[in-house]
């Protein structure tokens, strides 16, 4: 069958309605506009967390507090440079205040909470006649809720509920995704854009809290450790999953296991590469029945690699290039899907 | 709240006479009346924050960063009795009848030039004629399909045309907003009227846009064709595209190969046999009309010359909108249908025919002057409320390019509560309804965007001038409102 054929009609679902194939730039948007309210999710998050635990342990262990606040940079790439530096400056009072601030409000800084979330939403602009009316008014919503006159204000009054909010307000973006859009092509593209960008996330963040850990000059207290753990799991929302399946250990071996293997808790990487890999390989299906393409290929090698994986593989590898290896390959599935869809 | 109420000696749409309310308003204004001012603020809030949170913003560019605001929302309904609303409908069809065969003579035969009823220069001069149009045929022979005619009602209440906008006529997606806004905050206003559905609106829209399609498919492909998101008027193409069902795309998402238009799609490239197009003639296609513009698609109007794709409005339906040809249309009307005119203009002077111009020169403070070729309120003189510096600087003007002015009377608006603050005041209002031609036939959506000039004194209704809307009734049957609710209209209030 020809493409032109198969445009012509005789690609039709059970319910006769024409399979069209959504236009290129819609599933770019798609794609972003999920990977933008994602992020907004894990710095929320990451925000909400650092600032409690810090509350909790700041005065018992000094030289951590400045590198946590560090190491929200980090985890988004933001950590080198002069902005950077200038940010660390100062009373760690100062520092948290500051990055806080440059976190969440920040107009510079596209990976702030107001940048993630005007990306997302000028994103979901581009293509509101593809998205739900409720998908779009949430994410419209939660956009003026920090662009709004009395976002400041608020702020001023408590950091944490407006982190709370932006909590809520994307993962009822995700729910929303799910249960008032169709699940055809363009849910799919939002799909992977949202696991690839979990993945990403995950597996930054867990490196940057191993880092530091590890580090000699930073001296834990073997009685504190557990909470130091404990927190790389808050920030990865994961928490509550994790206590449930390993009841009494945390030892940074089964923490580690779990954000990376574990198969059955969304936040794993093992699941986003599963979710993503599935999600590719139904794009696939829609689009050009009967054939494979590129990101299908490199996902599904990885899904694959994740599914066999052991803890022992993990640290023989060593865990930061372990780490590092997922991401790259993630990476090279994004530029696939680029080139297959995005780019006609 | 209606206790300080100024009629101020022009046609009231409400109240015939001071503290007497029009028969199909009485019903309106007794709940009004009884309504406290804390109670209409709330709602007034509500509105706004609907209109906010579903994004119905329109965005002005005033610093780099550009401001989103809401089209301000005026509660009050404007309500147009079924009869009058059968005279403008017969009136509007009329007139879009003969803006249609006009347009078809102009690119075609041309009778109409040379039988001396309209001058052959005036038209060649149009900065809107087209003269690749000549000759090409069209679809069905429709080139305005879309039209939002503007009316106004003078002193004496008369419905009068003060253009035909048959470009691509902006504003009908507030019309449905805002009825779908005043359902959710108002129900107890529609009461016991009986108020015409214009929800269909959309439905009509995709067929009259598929009865235009070049090959006759079962099911040929629509889009609507933006120049993007930071158009003023993006929202209103996004909800048209989402209401319709069809693809919203730019002018990157379309590219032209062996004179047929494609749309560029995850699947590859898929053919495309009707754009509406939200965009100038200028924009459309930089191989044909301007090369820098980087918002149209390359080779389209190949595409269209031969016939493989339908592009809607058609090029060159400026030259029927263009306002110095406005004066003509009742003699359009005469010369195409045979018929009067049942809706009648408003008296214009050309600028280009010397007596007028001599009469303009001599009268510009009782007189409104008009660039022909702007919209939107701007290139406009206001005659007498200008400054002596404003006034001879439009009279440079007018000598150096008569062609381009044209002048009308004063015309005074007709006036309509509106809430200012926390009391009702008359403020100026127009309408306009929206048009749909199939050829044979025009569907006029029954109601339109009625705009509010809502400074005090201002004859300006544009949105770019401070101006705001209302949601416009028009309804089943004559009648007061005492009636029985109409039943579908109860299950469709709480829908939204």
């Amino acid at each position: 069958m020809t493409q032109s054929q198969m445009m012509n009609g005789q690609d039709r679902g059970v319910t006769g309605v024409a399979n069209r194939p959504m236009l290129s730039r819609v599933a770019d948007a798609m794609y972003w506009m999920s990977r933008y309210v994602e992020r907004a999710e894990h710095i929320s998050r990451i925000l909400v967390e650092t600032s409690s635990l810090l509350t909790d342990i700041g005065d018992l262990a000094p030289a951590l507090r400045r590198e946590y606040w560090r190491d929200v940079l980090r985890v988004l790439g933001l950590d080198a440079g002069e902005v950077a530096d200038q940010m660390l400056l100062g009373t760690d009072e100062q520092v948290a205040l500051r990055i806080c601030h440059y976190m969440t409000f920040e107009p510079d800084n596209p990976s702030s909470l107001l940048g993630c979330l005007t990306m997302a939403r000028e994103n979901a602009r581009s293509i509101r006649e593809n998205i739900s009316g409720e998908m779009w008014e949430n994410l419209n919503t939660l956009y003026w809720s920090l662009r709004g006159d009395d976002a400041q204000a608020r702020y001023d009054e408590s950091a944490q509920e407006i982190y709370r909010q932006v909590l809520l307000g994307t993962m009822l973006f995700s729910g929303l995704t799910d249960q008032t859009l169709a699940h055809g092509q363009g849910w799919l593209f939002t799909q992977i854009g949202k696991s690839l960008e979990r993945l990403d996330l995950v597996c930054r963040t867990i490196a940057a809290r191993s880092l530091l850990l590890q580090r000699p000059d930073m001296a834990i207290d073997s009685d504190e450790r557990n909470i130091h753990w404990m927190s790389l799991l808050r920030n990865c929302g994961s928490l509550e999953a994790y206590r449930r399946i390993h009841v009494g250990d945390m030892e940074p071996e089964s923490v580690v296991a779990f954000l990376v293997l574990e198969r059955r808790f969304p936040q794993s990487i093992r699941y986003c590469v599963h979710h993503a890999h599935d999600a590719a390989v139904r794009v696939r299906a829609e689009i050009d029945p009967h054939t494979m393409d590129q990101a299908v290929r490199i996902l599904g090698r990885l899904n694959t690699q994740l599914e066999y994986a052991d803890v022992g593989e993990i640290e023989r590898i060593g865990l930061i290039s372990y780490l590092g290896q997922i991401r790259s390959t993630a990476t090279d599935a994004a530029e696939a899907l680029r080139k297959s869809y995005f780019l006609h | 709240m209606f206790s300080e109420y100024h009629l101020n000696g022009i046609f009231d749409e409400m109240f015939e006479a001071a503290g007497q309310p029009r028969g199909h308003y009485r019903s309106v204004h007794t709940r009004l009346a009884a309504m406290g001012s804390d109670a209409f603020q709330r709602r007034r809030r509500m509105a706004d924050l609907s209109f906010k949170n579903q994004g119905i913003t329109f965005t002005v560019y005033s610093d780099t960063t550009g401001v989103e605001k809401i089209f301000p929302f005026d509660l009050i309904p404007r309500i147009v009795p079924s009869s009058e609303w059968e005279t403008i409908e017969k009136g509007l069809s009329q007139r879009l009848m003969a803006l249609n065969a006009f347009c078809r003579d102009v690119y075609h035969e041309q009778r109409i030039l040379r039988e001396k009823i309209i001058p052959a220069e005036l038209i060649y001069s149009a900065k809107m004629f087209r003269r690749e149009m000549l000759g090409l045929q069209v679809p069905r022979d429709i080139y305005i399909h879309i039209c939002g005619t503007d009316l106004i009602r003078d002193k004496s209440g008369q419905y009068l045309v003060l253009e035909d906008n048959g470009r691509t006529p902006s504003g009908v997606s507030y019309v449905l907003e805002n009825r779908a806004v005043m359902k959710r905050v108002f129900p107890a206003l529609f009461g016991a009227y009986r108020v015409r559905a214009i929800e269909d609106y959309p439905h009509n829209l995709l067929h009259c846009l598929q009865n235009v399609a070049p090959q006759a498919w079962e099911d040929p492909t629509v889009v609507v064709l933006t120049p993007g998101i930071y158009n003023s008027a993006y929202f209103e193409h996004s909800f048209l595209a989402r209401q319709m069902g069809v693809e919203l795309v730019e002018g990157r998402d379309l590219i032209v190969e062996n004179n047929s238009v494609y749309m560029r799609t995850v699947a590859g490239l898929r053919r495309v046999d009707v754009i509406y197009r939200r965009l100038d003639d200028d924009f459309l296609d930089p191989l044909t009309f301007r090369p820098d513009s980087t918002l149209g698609v390359p080779g389209l109007m190949n595409a269209y010359r031969c016939g493989n794709v339908a592009l809607v409005n058609a090029v060159g339906t400026g030259v029927a909108d263009d306002k110095a040809i406005y004066p003509y249309v009742p003699d359009m009307i005469r010369f195409y249908l045979g018929e009067e005119p049942i809706l009648n203009n408003v008296p214009t002077y050309l600028c280009s025919r010397e007596s007028d111009r001599r009469y303009v020169l001599e009268h510009l403070h009782e007189l409104v002057v008009k660039s022909t070729n702007e919209s939107g309120g701007y290139g406009m003189l206001m005659g007498h409320q200008a400054s002596a510096a404003e006034r001879a600087k439009f009279a440079e003007m007018i000598k150096e390019d008569p062609r381009n002015f044209i002048a009308q009377p004063i015309v005074e608006l007709s006036q309509h509560p509106s809430l200012i603050d926390d009391r009702f005041e008359g403020r100026r209002i127009d309408l306009r309804p929206y048009l749909l031609s199939f050829g044979d036939k025009v569907v006029v959506m029954p109601g339109g965007l009625t705009r509010v000039a809502l400074r005090r004194g201002s004859l300006v209704v544009n949105s770019s001038q401070g101006g705001g809307s209302k949601d416009t009734w028009v309804l089943e049957e004559d009648g007061d409102g005492s009636g029985t609710m109409h039943p579908d209209f109860v299950a469709e209030g709480v829908t939204v």
